[in-house]
């Protein structure tokens, strides 16, 4: 196979000061900011990243690798779907993603994954923070420390964004040492924005700013005298929110021409497709777009008719329109999920949890289009060439976009290796 | 204008007895199997299978012959009145026409039908028409005599896995996966009526619906219609789900009883149900058999079988049961004796 080389990201320089995080988001606050736990400037290659995204899009339960991204056409264990050229000679795909097939040439394949926990929560944890642990709030998550890798100081919006039904700005406990302000931020792709961000009737905005007036007074009075991470955080979040407020209509997605929406569709998962590359376009660090309820145990064939469908034609628009827009080339995008299913179908024609061999799929920035690594054999049952897991998954996906995987944080005077440091990155797949 | 199914002649030649049911023959295929149907002459029973082939097992020896033609999994078979063809059709969109009796039977011809995976096919009394339905959410009615399409029947919104011609008939019965039961004039494609069985579907989020009507079929007086498939869903893709099959009054449309095994909960779908010609229901949900009386809601009794069963058909004897197993077994369920 021919192995397209791809230019490297986009020369971004932003030439931004090295700000600290808690600068960051008490801007114009007129709070002086003391020592804090997360105040390790960026080094020279992070700098250079700067204006970069990472989407992940993540397959909730666990797709399976059959019906996507290496079929096993015309035997037992790969089920009724056969596969179908791809814009690169050589590289086939299930017949399910016919859209995204028409893309490979902008993005890579990884089909030689193992790892070794079958549980959705544990697998989660790993292949999310890349390390091997069992605690889902030991390391942070990928979304955290793309965010502090790519941190900017005077950007207005949060680094670490999931887009999910329904979402209205909660925090979640995934960014660890990292602290909560590199959590990911829930937000729904809804007509108007985000929801519960105008201000209520009766409520003008100069009865509003002399509320957060007061807000501000006393807690600069109270963090006078006390002073924790906790606090920090909680004051952060009120003014993270207010700029939320007044940037509303970035998520807005009816904003976009109506050809654009029928482009990605009206389903939920095309609204948020939509909504990340509205996202990537302001050069946030890292979206996390979810579509869940992957896990097939019953009627594994049927519901991946349905399900693959509903994700082929959205993601397959959103990286042609990212490729048209220029954007492709400073975003890298990965189709995660947290492991495979079984070659074996069981009785309810549903497929289990498979860890054993799996696949994922990338695209854009800082990797080889048109690569495959590794490959499973003939039954899909054990992979025969190139073995990697989720620790050399996680330096890969940091070092695409510039981030020194072997790196350290350094949080309150304490060092934290960025990647595990056992492990490096898949070298060959970087461009 | 809705024309009367009419009546059969069928009369029960044999004596029900589903507590002394028991296994009297056992064939192994080496794939999983997905359909089944006996001839009309009860000298063969024929299987389809996940590894693409047909096969005929002959019922006085058990001896298979394997018949190769298609290019996806066999879902859906049926035999010319006479027993002199064999229909069948697969997730290859095809259907061929056998010559099954031949001693090695082939391809006679072959039709791609539909776009994407053929759910189900039935021929008419007459033998005359054949009709097909699949994915591509259309129903397409053949002619057997010239092997062409003589009518295309639109109107269903997603995947149509089930159909029966009305006994005596052209017209159509058709069942989708979102619980829609049509009527239909195959002649020229219009649509009678609609009888509702929604609650035989569910949906995951707004992306994937489950269940709807897997089969249907008409009691022998082609009084009462049957739809058999699964409700109760609490998590579809864990398969957490109630086998049922919803009886409506065919003349009138009316829904008059779902049966269902209540006093031995199952996760199951009802793959099959079918009138015995002495009235008894008969439904195939996972491995059991169940054997419900006319109008009363639970089973009164289940065979247990080793396996999985995905589909059965009635030997003309009226007392062997062929299932079709997901071991790739096909059994034989001696479920009477003669009267």
């Amino acid at each position: 196979m021919t192995m397209k080389i791809y230019k490297p990201c986009g020369k971004i320089d932003h030439a931004l000061g090295r700000r600290q995080f808690m600068g960051e988001f008490l801007m114009g606050t007129g709070m002086v900011v003391g020592s804090s736990l997360f105040s390790h400037p960026l080094g020279a290659t992070e700098v250079a990243a700067r204006g970069k995204s990472v989407v992940v899009v993540y397959l909730n339960g666990g797709i399976s690798q059959f019906e996507s991204w290496d079929p096993k056409t015309d035997l037992e264990t790969g089920g009724p779907f056969k596969s179908i050229k791809t814009t690169v000679p050589g590289i086939h795909v299930s017949e399910l993603i016919p859209h995204t097939a028409k893309m490979m040439h902008r993005m890579a394949l990884i089909r030689s994954i193992s790892t070794d926990l079958d549980d959705h929560g544990l697998a989660n944890n790993i292949v999310r923070s890349g390390r091997q642990t069992r605690s889902p709030t030991e390391y942070p998550e990928l979304g955290a420390v793309v965010a502090k890798g790519l941190e900017r100081p005077e950007f207005p919006l949060p680094g670490h964004i999931t887009t999910m039904v329904g979402g209205v700005g909660g925090r979640a406990n995934n960014a660890a040492y990292l602290g909560p302000s590199y959590a990911s931020v829930a937000v729904g792709a809804e007509k108007g924005g985000i929801v519960n961000t105008q201000l209520p009737d009766g409520i003008s905005v100069a009865v509003d700013n002399r509320r957060h007036d007061w807000r501000r007074f006393v807690n600069n009075r109270h963090r006078s005298r006390v002073q924790t991470a906790e606090i920090d955080a909680y004051t952060q979040c009120y003014e993270q929110a207010l700029r939320l407020m007044e940037r509303r209509e970035l998520f807005d997605i009816s904003k976009e021409s109506e050809s654009t929406q029928e482009a990605y569709g009206k389903s939920e998962f095309g609204k948020q497709m939509l909504l990340a590359r509205r996202l990537v376009e302001q050069e946030v660090p890292f979206i996390e777009v979810q579509h869940s309820g992957w896990d097939f145990h019953h009627n594994n064939f049927e519901f991946h008719l349905h399900y693959v469908a509903d994700f082929d034609r959205p993601f397959a628009y959103f990286l042609s329109d990212l490729d048209q827009r220029g954007l492709l080339e400073r975003t890298l995008v990965i189709v995660m999920t947290e492991f495979g299913r079984t070659p074996k179908i069981n009785a309810g024609y549903g497929r289990d949890h498979y860890p054993n061999a799996w696949s994922i799929a990338l695209a854009g920035c800082g990797i080889q289009h048109g690569a495959v690594i590794g490959k499973t054999d003939t039954k899909g049952i054990e992979v025969t060439d190139r073995k990697v897991d989720h620790r050399h998954l996680f330096h890969t996906y940091l070092r695409a976009v510039g981030i020194d995987s072997a790196g350290e944080f350094e949080i309150a005077g304490k060092k934290f290796p960025i990647a595990d440091p056992a492990y490096g990155p898949i070298q060959e797949l970087l461009a | 204008m809705m024309v009367q199914a009419t009546s059969t002649d069928i009369r029960p030649l044999c004596k029900l007895n589903p507590q002394a049911a028991s296994v009297t023959s056992d064939w192994a295929h080496d794939s999983k199997l997905l359909c089944c149907r006996v001839d009309p002459s009860g000298k063969y029973v024929v299987s389809g299978a996940i590894d693409y082939t047909i096969q005929r097992w002959e019922v006085a020896t058990g001896n298979k012959t394997l018949l190769m033609g298609h290019d996806n999994w066999v879902r859906a078979l049926g035999f010319s009145p006479d027993g002199t063809k064999l229909y069948s059709g697969a997730y290859d969109g095809r259907i061929i026409v056998w010559d099954i009796l031949n001693e090695k039977p082939q391809p006679q011809q072959t039709v791609q039908a539909h776009q994407g995976w053929l759910r189900s096919l039935a021929v008419s009394h007459d033998g005359k028409r054949l009709a097909t339905c699949g994915n591509d959410k259309l129903i397409k009615v053949w002619s057997t005599v010239d092997g062409k399409q003589i009518g295309e029947l639109t109107g269903h919104p997603n995947v149509v896995y089930a159909l029966q011609f009305v006994p005596g008939t052209y017209e159509i019965v058709s069942g989708d996966i979102v619980g829609n039961i049509f009527h239909w004039r195959s002649d020229d494609g219009a649509q009678i009526r609609k009888l509702d069985a929604a609650d035989m579907h569910s949906n995951i989020g707004d992306i994937a619906p489950f269940g709807g009507i897997i089969h249907l079929a008409f009691s022998l007086d082609g009084q009462r219609l049957i739809a058999s498939g699964l409700h109760k869903v609490s998590n579809a893709q864990a398969g957490n789900r109630r086998a049922v099959a919803t009886s409506f009054d065919w003349k009138t449309g009316q829904k008059l009883i779902k049966q269902e095994s209540l006093r031995k909960e199952l996760d199951a779908t009802m793959w099959r149900s079918f009138f015995h010609p002495d009235g008894t229901m008969i439904g195939i949900i996972e491995k059991e058999i169940g054997f419900w009386h006319s109008g009363i809601e639970d089973a009164f009794h289940l065979f247990a079988t080793p396996e999985h069963i995905f589909d059965c058909d009635l030997h003309p004897n009226q007392m062997d049961l062929y299932t079709a197993h997901f071991d790739g077994h096909i059994r034989c369920v001696r479920i009477g004796s003669t009267s």
